[in-house]
């Protein structure tokens, strides 16, 4: 065991991956000598040199349609994003080439997209944005949102495994903020798994990414108004963990959903029709939203701080339901 | 067999097209892909190809008509052949509106039958999930105290009216707590009979439903399985855990500078593998009419949960020594209890201990984990008078049961398999 | 217009020239793709047999087959939806692909997909998807494993002038020069994109004017004289696969039909349809092979016929073939083992 922060665990997922397998291997802008903008994968180009770490030109399309071309013929390849924000630049290769050819002409495409997402650190409007429901309305494609250390590790593996294009949105206010003992040996975080961070009997809050924590603190305030809560980590958004969502729905019959993504058309809105829908019944309040106002990510402090969403907003919003 | 003609799809969004045409008439011959008739649509005009070789049989559209794309425009067939008529999509004259509805308007809107209930009714909000709990019990809502939002019942308010119904005597229904309201009308006294629903509890008696989680389910379906599958036997062993008192103590710790806390299921464990070594039929598995001797020692761990309970797998024990095993037991435990377990951690288990004495009980008798042979059940660690060369001594003392499947291990396996568990943990260190 | 689509200086002496045998095949193919584009548009689709839009390369067969009769079995191929001759020299039978075309469980695609937009790995056939270009960065990254892995095998990547306008087009061919893949860049220059003609799809004369911009080569040859484009092809892709890098061939043609099946082309002045009816790429060869006595008239008229017998075998076969099940449109979104 030692010591990982989250940031870690993403390159140590990487990396060991690419020593396992030798069709795994990096693209995108300034990965090579530099490491990455927020070093991600420092190291790799002197370990696995320039044939598998691989510096493009700005061309966040030709980095997505070059992996899913060298994915056709055998590679793994792992695509850096810089900011995930520019991810929109490569949504034609991925949604309408990636995400369609083993559906279209069976052909998989194994490929892992990859990319820091979030606010908190104020980057402003397109370098804190988060991108998942961009792409949550494709099939065929899969999309993952480590929260912890471990998951970061365990959803690279999964990833980089996985027979399917697979968007992978890491959090950059978790990157050094967030460590722990990871184990030596060799795991894997399945992809579609929810995981429960905290159990409770009052209310639920399903949730992913940056925002678990959150969630975790404000359920440590409810706690002490002898408020229960149980938080959610979905991990994956695509596809959902259902069967976790209807479970701790019908536990507690109370549920807020809560993510930093934008409201309207977020992600949120899917899980929270599955429960309206599947655990109606089980419901013993609304269900509520709890996400930034439908705005782009602001950059001034005092905006992007009323922008996110504040443990005390949930607190109050939690408040008010348990006491529906 | 006669051959449709249709109006062809000339384009993604063409809906319908105008036969502009027709370059054969009926009873002409005409050869396949010869021209047949030209089309006109909003996108292109073209001269279409007939389907198949034969005569002319039929025209169903004539020119200057616009027809749906697909409408069979006329037939192909052999001279003489009378055209099939059992094709539902032939273009017939459209009526050009609708028939007149032969019903009239309803006059006036019906007023609603007043609701027999609506004299004791009283508005109560509630939920979906306060209704369905209501309707499980037989619960009047109306009746209950609402302490939610605007005295909304929730949730909690319907468990704890069922909950003190039974102490109080509080009436569940209204039809139990007073008269039912008379009906508007005299009715045929069938008809005020509703189906007596299942009481859920009379006087006395007090339950709360709860549905099983999906791993109460999973354990209650594997518990099932197992006892309907293996007859289960039972052996227990008294041991002297006086030297594992010892060897723990003079080893913890170095164990804790390598940040494992030792406990005493490693000793367990180690004393198991050497029986499995010696008795290989303890760590096997039934296939069908054949013994299956595992060559690995995977041993599952039982955790108890806050609900349930779970078994890592420590896999290859085999080749473990005792700080390999402290160190994986601790961390299978940590993750089984931090659900950070993943679905390889649970399987692949060749025997099982479980521990009962971590509760405070003496000796247990397990369920065999299935498709395992056998399971080890773990009592409480009590101090104890003992015998020992005719003096009376103070000894730790534990019991070890061992559960297993008699179809291939018979009392004398499993007994000459716990004596070598006990000459391990007794055996003085070295 | 007419004039761009003009090759100046006309060659006569080629670097490569075709065997008999080539020749014989060449012409084979070319007259199997007109002949399979023909009753496609111009019969079934016209006898509401195939649904959906139809697309062909009439007048421009000798791109695909003069460029593809150079791949080796193991090289990967990235066609567009005027390159019909690429599916069949690839191996892909007549069968398979009127199949594809009638929605049919036996097509390329199981019906999942319609006309063109086919591919299958095991002939090393990527499908083409509608948004043009991004075949570009695609081919361009299975020539980067090529690399990585020390391979000899090259990627050829097909598209129209009108898909050069993309960002795509751009981003995929300057990633492939930067690092000199083994790819190349065939342009099927047919004059128009839909009714966009040359002058509102570009400012310049060729698209392999850019090809300096990237630093590689390029060469705008007449994509109607199959013999200049089997050497050109050949020239291009032995460099790609010396690991010189990538280069762009652009070849000149016209599309002799409307942009697809439903588009009767009104737009496009009638001179310019018989101006090129004169420069059909298989009459020029045929009228080659007739003047070296490479083949007779009998043999041009019985290969004609083999031709159409194909197309009518693969017409029958496909027509019987099932459609498939409604309840299967959920399957294969992801990997299912």
């Amino acid at each position: 065991m030692a010591v990982t922060t989250y940031i870690d665990a993403i390159r140590e997922g990487i990396w060991e991956e690419m020593e396992k397998d030798e069709s795994v291997f990096i693209l995108g802008e300034d990965v090579g000598i530099y490491g990455g903008a927020f070093k991600v994968t420092r190291g790799m180009l002197d370990r696995f040199g320039p044939m598998r770490v691989i510096d493009t030109p700005i061309s966040e399309s030709a980095i997505v349609g070059a992996a899913i071309g060298a994915s056709l013929v055998g590679m793994k390849p792992v695509c850096e994003m810089q900011f995930i924000d520019f991810i929109s630049c490569a949504f034609d290769q991925i949604v309408n080439f990636a995400a369609k050819c083993r559906y279209r002409w069976g052909a998989g495409v194994p490929i892992v997209v990859r990319g820091p997402c979030g606010g908190g650190v104020h980057g402003g409007p397109f370098h804190s944005q988060n991108v998942e429901a961009y792409f949550f309305n494709v099939p065929g494609l899969k999309i993952v949102c480590p929260s912890t250390a471990y998951d970061a590790k365990g959803l690279m593996k999964a990833a980089i495994r996985d027979p399917d294009p697979v968007l992978y949105f890491e959090h950059k206010y978790l990157y050094r903020r967030i460590k722990e003992d990871l184990p030596a040996e060799d795991f894997v975080v399945p992809i579609g798994k929810a995981a429960i961070r905290r159990e409770g009997e009052d209310l639920s809050i399903i949730t992913y990414g940056a925002m678990v924590y959150r969630a975790l603190e404000a359920a440590e305030e409810l706690a002490k108004e002898d408020i229960d809560v149980e938080v959610l980590d979905l991990r994956s958004i695509l596809p959902l963990d259902e069967e976790a969502i209807l479970a701790t729905a019908k536990k507690t019959s109370k549920v807020i959903m809560l993510h930093e993504a934008t409201l309207t058309g977020g992600a949120g809105g899917e899980v929270v029709a599955r429960i309206a829908e599947k655990a109606f019944e089980y419901l013993d309040g609304p269900i509520v939203r709890i996400a930034p106002p439908d705005t782009p990510v602001p950059y001034s402090p005092p905006l992007e701080e009323a922008f996110l969403p504040q443990v005390a907003d949930i607190v109050a919003r939690a408040r008010k339901l348990a006491n529906y | 067999m006669s051959v449709d003609v249709i109006m062809p799809q000339m384009g993604e969004s063409i809906a319908e097209g105008t036969i502009v045409k027709w370059l054969k008439a009926v009873g002409d011959k005409v050869d396949r892909d010869e021209p047949l008739f030209e089309i006109s649509t909003d996108k292109v005009d073209a001269e279409i190809p007939s389907p198949a070789a034969g005569t002319l049989l039929e025209v169903l559209v004539t020119e200057g008509t616009t027809v749906e794309i697909n409408t069979i425009v006329g037939r192909i067939g052999q001279a003489g052949e009378a055209p099939s008529v059992s094709a539902a999509k032939a273009a017939a004259p459209q009526p050009s509106a609708p028939a007149p509805s032969a019903e009239p308007a309803a006059a006036a809107p019906q007023t609603a039958a007043p609701s027999a209930t609506a004299t004791a009714s009283r508005v109560v909000r509630s939920s979906p999930v306060v209704q369905k709990i209501a309707a499980e019990h037989n619960v009047d809502v109306s009746l209950i105290d609402g302490t939610g939002e605007g005295g909304r019942v929730t949730k909690r308010d319907v468990l704890n009216y069922i909950d003190s119904a039974s102490s109080a005597s509080i009436p569940v229904s209204s039809t139990q707590a007073a008269p039912a309201p008379a009906p508007a009308a005299p009715r045929p006294a069938a008809a005020t009979t509703t189906p007596a629903r299942p009481q859920v509890f009379a006087g006395g008696e007090d339950e709360v439903r709860e549905p099983m989680s999906v791993m109460r389910k999973k354990i209650a379906e594997h518990m099932v399985m197992s006892k309907h599958t293996s007859p289960h036997v039972y052996t227990i062993f008294e041991v002297d855990m006086h030297e594992v008192v010892k060897r723990r103590e003079a080893m913890k710790k170095e164990f804790a500078g390598e940040g494992v806390k030792l406990t005493f299921l490693p000793f367990f464990i180690e004393a198991c593998i050497r029986g499995i070594k010696e008795y290989p039929i303890i760590n096997s598995s039934v296939d069908g009419d054949t013994v299956v001797y595992k060559k690995n020692v995977n041993v599952g761990i039982a955790v108890a949960l806050e609900k349930g309970l779970i078994v890592p797998v420590i896999k290859g024990a085999d080749q473990m020594n005792l700080l390999g095993l402290a160190r994986t037991a601790a961390d299978l435990g940590e993750r089984a209890r931090t659900k950070r377990l993943i679905p390889d951690d649970v399987q692949g288990g060749t025997f099982t201990i479980t521990n009962v004495g971590v509760f405070g009980g003496l000796y247990g008798l397990p369920i065999i984990n299935q498709p395992q042979a056998a399971i080890l059940g773990i009592g409480t660690i009590v101090k104890r008078p003992v015998v020992i060369d005719d003096a009376i001594a103070i000894r730790p003392i534990v019991y070890l049961s061992l559960s297993y499947d008699h179809r291939i291990i018979d009392g004398a396996d499993a007994a000459r398999f716990l004596t070598v568990v006990k000459r391990e943990l007794e055996k003085p260190q070295a | 217009m007419a004039d761009r689509q003009t090759v100046s200086a006309k060659k006569t002496h080629y670097v490569h020239t075709p065997d008999e045998k080539s020749k014989l095949d060449m012409l084979h193919f070319m007259k199997l793709t007109r002949e399979i584009e023909d009753r496609i548009e111009r019969k079934l689709y016209r006898q509401g047999r195939i649904v959906g839009g139809v697309y062909v390369g009439r007048g421009q067969e000798a791109i695909s087959v003069g460029t593809a009769i150079h791949m080796e079995k193991d090289d990967v191929v990235a066609p567009s939806h005027r390159d019909m001759g690429v599916f069949l020299m690839r191996g892909i039978t007549a069968r398979r692909i009127i199949a594809q075309y009638m929605g049919r469980k036996t097509g390329l695609t199981r019906g999942r997909d319609g006309n063109m937009h086919m591919g299958d790995m095991n002939y090393n056939v990527i499908a083409f998807v509608s948004h043009l270009g991004d075949n570009v960065p695609v081919a361009a990254g299975a020539a980067l494993a090529f690399k990585q892995r020390g391979e000899q095998r090259v990627a050829l990547c097909y598209n129209g002038e009108g898909a050069t306008s993309r960002g795509d087009w751009h981003e995929g061919i300057n990633f492939a020069s930067i690092h000199k893949l083994p790819v190349v860049f065939f342009i099927n220059n047919n004059a128009y994109a839909y009714s966009t003609p040359m002058e509102l799809q570009m400012a310049v004369a060729d698209v392999a004017m850019r090809a300096p911009g990237y630093g590689i080569p390029g060469e705008v040859v007449d994509g109607n004289d199959i013999l200049a484009v089997y050497d050109s092809a050949k020239r291009a892709i032995d460099r790609a696969r010396s690991g010189a890098g990538p280069s762009i061939v652009e070849y000149k043609t016209f599309r002799m039909t409307g942009h697809s099946a439903h588009d009767d082309a009104g737009y496009v002045p009638p001179e310019l349809f018989e101006e090129w009816k004169q420069k059909d790429p298989i009459v020029r060869l045929e009228q080659a092979m007739l003047e070296d006595g490479t083949v007779t008239q009998a043999r041009l008229d019985a290969m004609q016929r083999e031709c159409a017998l194909m197309i009518d075998d693969a017409v029958d076969w496909a027509e019987k073939q099932p459609y498939p099940a409604g309840e299967d449109v959920t399957r294969d979104v992801y990997f299912e083992g």
